[in-house]
């Protein structure tokens, strides 16, 4: 069978125009027709929104820390102490920086199994889910780059650590592919060990490259759903149907002032920092030992604690089916039925829930108290 | 004793008796929180009592609040000559407006047959009690002069000190007994206010501003239809100009306090001296640490020996850090033999700093994962996260003159032997020819 270009090119143009149809492209259908179904998930149509409104936190609260942060190995740790301990307001932004990273990948997460529960990535919705996974892997990598920049012991150790399980992917890799890994870490470090070459890195990651390459996806991702409308998100009928505009937004918004009310409110009355032990907020020491507690973020335990406990080679098997299928769901799943989504989308909450809250308990039970 | 009382058992026994007796009057007796108006009953000589008395008074109320509420700002205003004379002339005509509009109404209330016979004890106590107070606030501002500047050092300290609740008399204690007299007076007129009308003072009748005017209309037929379709509207009308006056007053509240807070954000804070100083000294303790690390780093690009310690120095249960020629960490112990033992600090597994700390049974732990390194090996334990052995790194020992006494090369058994009385003055050294792997 020979496969002409003709048939090939037709193929892709049809497949772009159906994602994106220009027909639709009018005010009056990305706005003023949408409708949103009334059923028992349509709690769920929110979580996207809160997950944005986070977003729109982090910028504000982020542009405002640029303002005395310095991305130096000297400077780091005494400018976010300068801006926690003598700027107007400048703990609460801070903390609010801090919660509101949590918030967001926490509704990411919460977004991603509904909208996977709802089968939300069906015909013709795959460009939504497939920019839905680029954009939780952008967030987690913000998360991932943001916990260095304070350069305090657990920040620096916790990457460390994290830098170092690319290395060990080596090991399963055959004769000279072994010290690709190696390599890899090396360019995003930026020389040997972990320094100001990794600081600076991460902090044009952080602030330059991420937020830009998020935009741009998210531009995409927010224009699709508002092209194929919300979903249908059940099986049966849905009781009703609820004009987007003004009536959806409005509510949209009103949840946007809640959770807000709630950010500040932990914000100001809770540092993050509280759950940690102190020594682990000093100044990054090169030259003494790594203390104890070193751990990365909640939202990597999911990762960290099966990289303790089993194999690393089983770890990356997983790692690497979880990516694959995350991006391939809309044609692996083509056929299921939605209760058979929420089945899976529920065990994987379920997995995320206890590895996250008991993860530690249940290291400590198999391998032993320290 | 007694001033203890005047001015710090009182006032506090007086706020409390207002707030919590106003607020159990208006529960309780609702319809009693009024001035209770005379007006129905006598209507021309109170125009001339109480407009007067009530201009006067609040005027005067002011006067006595600002120096309170904004002490820098007052005394910055009243440092000028020509604004402490207006303001002093204010409270002045104020004082006297106000004792006139007082003693028409005190009259008006003692000849007035129809008001004799609503007139209560307690009406005829505040009168008396307002009169002594302008009396005594007139004789204060005449004999102890420019009573606006010398507030901010005395009685705003001191209401200060109450509200704060750190109550200190001392600034008022020793002046002049009218003044003293004046003070206490007014706390008794807050004591009083929720036993008589003067409860009137909490009740702000704002809704009168938007409320629909009052129409009267026959109830006939002929106008129930009128009634019918005029009542919605207006009541939505009403309601709007509510919600909308609610609303553009708690966003300018609310932007006004955002703001403030972000301007200060961005100005930047304000430091004392000594905060800078100690702000300066962090950051060059900082850029020293730095600049340490880097000479470490020149030192092992350009020497063929780094210096570990000095033989001395070693001890066999704790080990000293040292940075190798990859500029990772590592420990220095010293063995029985005299000869010095070294090996990499940084766990196999994932990166760790080892802890300096021997066990005894000649181990030390990575904390990160629980990792237990025998030093001698430098083999992990069994069933560790870490799977290779940390590496045993070659050293060389040299004397005083940098003669080359011992030496060891990294997988191999150390040759040459130091002197027990040599071993003050030899140094342990790391070689760049042993870190070449």
């Amino acid at each position: 069978m020979s496969i002409k270009p003709a048939v090939i090119f037709n193929t892709v143009t049809s497949f772009i125009a159906e994602r994106f149809p220009l027909e639709k492209m009018s005010y009056k259908s990305l706005v003023g027709k949408k409708e949103v179904p009334l059923h028992r998930m349509s709690w769920a149509y929110y979580m996207g929104g809160l997950a944005l409104f986070f977003l729109m936190v982090q910028v504000v609260t982020g542009l405002m820390l640029l303002f005395y942060y310095k991305p130096t190995v000297s400077e780091a740790h005494a400018s976010v102490d300068f801006i926690t301990q003598h700027v107007t307001g400048g703990a609460l932004v801070r903390n609010l920086h801090a919660w509101s990273s949590s918030a967001m990948i926490l509704f990411v997460l919460v977004h991603m199994l509904t909208a996977f529960a709802m089968k939300a990535f069906e015909k013709p919705r795959e460009v939504t889910w497939i920019t839905g996974v680029v954009l939780l892997i952008i967030t987690f990598a913000f998360g991932f780059t943001g916990y260095l920049l304070p350069w305090n012991q657990i920040a620096v150790n916790a990457t460390k650590v994290g830098f170092q399980s690319i290395d060990e992917a080596g090991r399963y890799l055959p004769g000279s592919l072994s010290t690709l890994p190696t390599t890899i870490r090396e360019t995003f470090q930026g020389e040997a060990s972990l320094g100001q070459s990794t600081l600076t890195r991460f902090y044009v990651l952080h602030v330059v490259l991420l937020p830009l390459s998020l935009l741009g996806v998210l531009s995409l991702h927010l224009l699709s759903v508002q092209l194929h409308g919300m979903s249908k998100g059940v099986d049966e009928r849905p009781k009703g149907y609820e004009r987007f505009f003004p009536f959806f937004i409005i509510k949209d918004f009103s949840a946007w002032g809640i959770v807000f009310l709630v950010l500040f409110i932990i914000a100001l009355c809770l540092p993050f920092e509280a759950f940690f032990a102190f020594p682990l907020f000093e100044p990054f020491n090169s030259l003494g030992s790594t203390p104890d507690g070193i751990k990365p973020e909640w939202y990597f335990f999911f990762v960290y604690y099966p990289l303790e406990l089993l194999p690393f080679w089983m770890i990356m098997v997983g790692m690497t089916g979880l990516k694959l299928g995350l991006f391939l769901t809309p044609w692996i799943f083509k056929g299921t039925s939605r209760s058979t989504l929420r089945l899976i989308a529920g065990i994987a909450a379920l997995y995320l829930i206890v590895i996250t809250l008991f993860g530690q308990q249940i290291y400590e039970a198999i391998k032993g108290a320290h | 004793m007694f001033d203890s009382f005047l001015f710090m058992g009182l006032p506090y026994i007086a706020l409390v008796v207002c707030v919590a007796g106003s607020i159990y009057r208006f529960r309780s007796h609702r319809y009693s929180y009024s001035a209770l108006s005379s007006q129905f009953l006598e209507s021309k000589n109170l125009r001339w009592g109480s407009i007067p008395w009530h201009i006067g008074l609040l005027v005067l109320l002011l006067i006595h609040l600002l120096p309170f509420i904004m002490p820098t700002a007052w005394s910055r205003l009243v440092s000028g000559k020509t604004a402490l004379v207006v303001v002093e002339a204010i409270g002045f005509a104020s004082a006297i407006l106000a004792l006139v509009g007082l003693l028409v109404l005190f009259f008006r209330r003692l000849i007035n047959p129809y008001i004799q016979a609503v007139t209560s004890k307690m009406d005829l106590v505040i009168l008396v009690l307002f009169l002594g107070q302008i009396v005594l606030g007139l004789i204060t501002a005449a004999t102890v002069r420019w009573g606006s500047q010398w507030a901010t050092g005395t009685t705003t300290p001191y209401l200060w000190s109450l509200l704060t609740f750190k109550p200190d008399i001392s600034y008022i204690v020793d002046m002049p007994a009218v003044v003293k007299a004046h003070i206490a007076g007014a706390w008794l007129i807050v004591l009083l206010i929720p036993f008589s009308r003067l409860v009137h003072i909490f009740s702000l009748p704002l809704e009168y501003l938007f409320r629909r005017p009052q129409q009267v209309i026959w109830n006939t037929p002929r106008f129930a239809e009128v009634i019918a379709s005029d009542v919605p509207a207006v009541e939505s009308r009403r309601l709007f100009l509510k919600g909308v006056t609610g609303m553009a007053a708690g966003g300018t509240l609310l932007s006004a306090g955002v703001l403030e807070k972000t301007v200060g954000f961005y100005r930047g804070p304000e430091l004392t001296t000594e905060e800078k100083a100690a702000q300066l000294e962090e950051n060059l303790k900082r850029l020293e640490m730095t600049a340490e690390e880097k000479k470490f780093e020149l030192e092992r690009l350009r020497n063929d020996y780094i210096l570990v310690a000095s033989l001395a120095e070693l001890n066999d249960k704790v080990g000293k850090y040292f940075i190798d020629y990859q500029m990772r960490p590592a420990l220095a112990f010293i063995n029985p033999d005299g000869l010095p033992l070294l090996i990499s600090a940084k766990c196999t597994h994932l990166g760790c700093t080892v802890q300096a700390d021997m066990s005894d049974e000649g181990k030390i732990l990575c904390p990160c994962h629980v990792s237990w390194f025998d030093v001698k090996t430098g083999a992990p334990n069994a069933g560790s996260p870490a799977a290779s052995p940390l590496p045993i790194l070659g050293w060389v020992v040299m004397d005083s003159e940098n003669n080359i006494v011992a030496s060891k090369e990294p997988g191999k058994p150390p040759t040459g032997a130091v002197l027990p009385e040599l071993a003050k003055s030899c140094s342990v050294y790391i070689a760049r020819e042993h870190s070449q792997a």
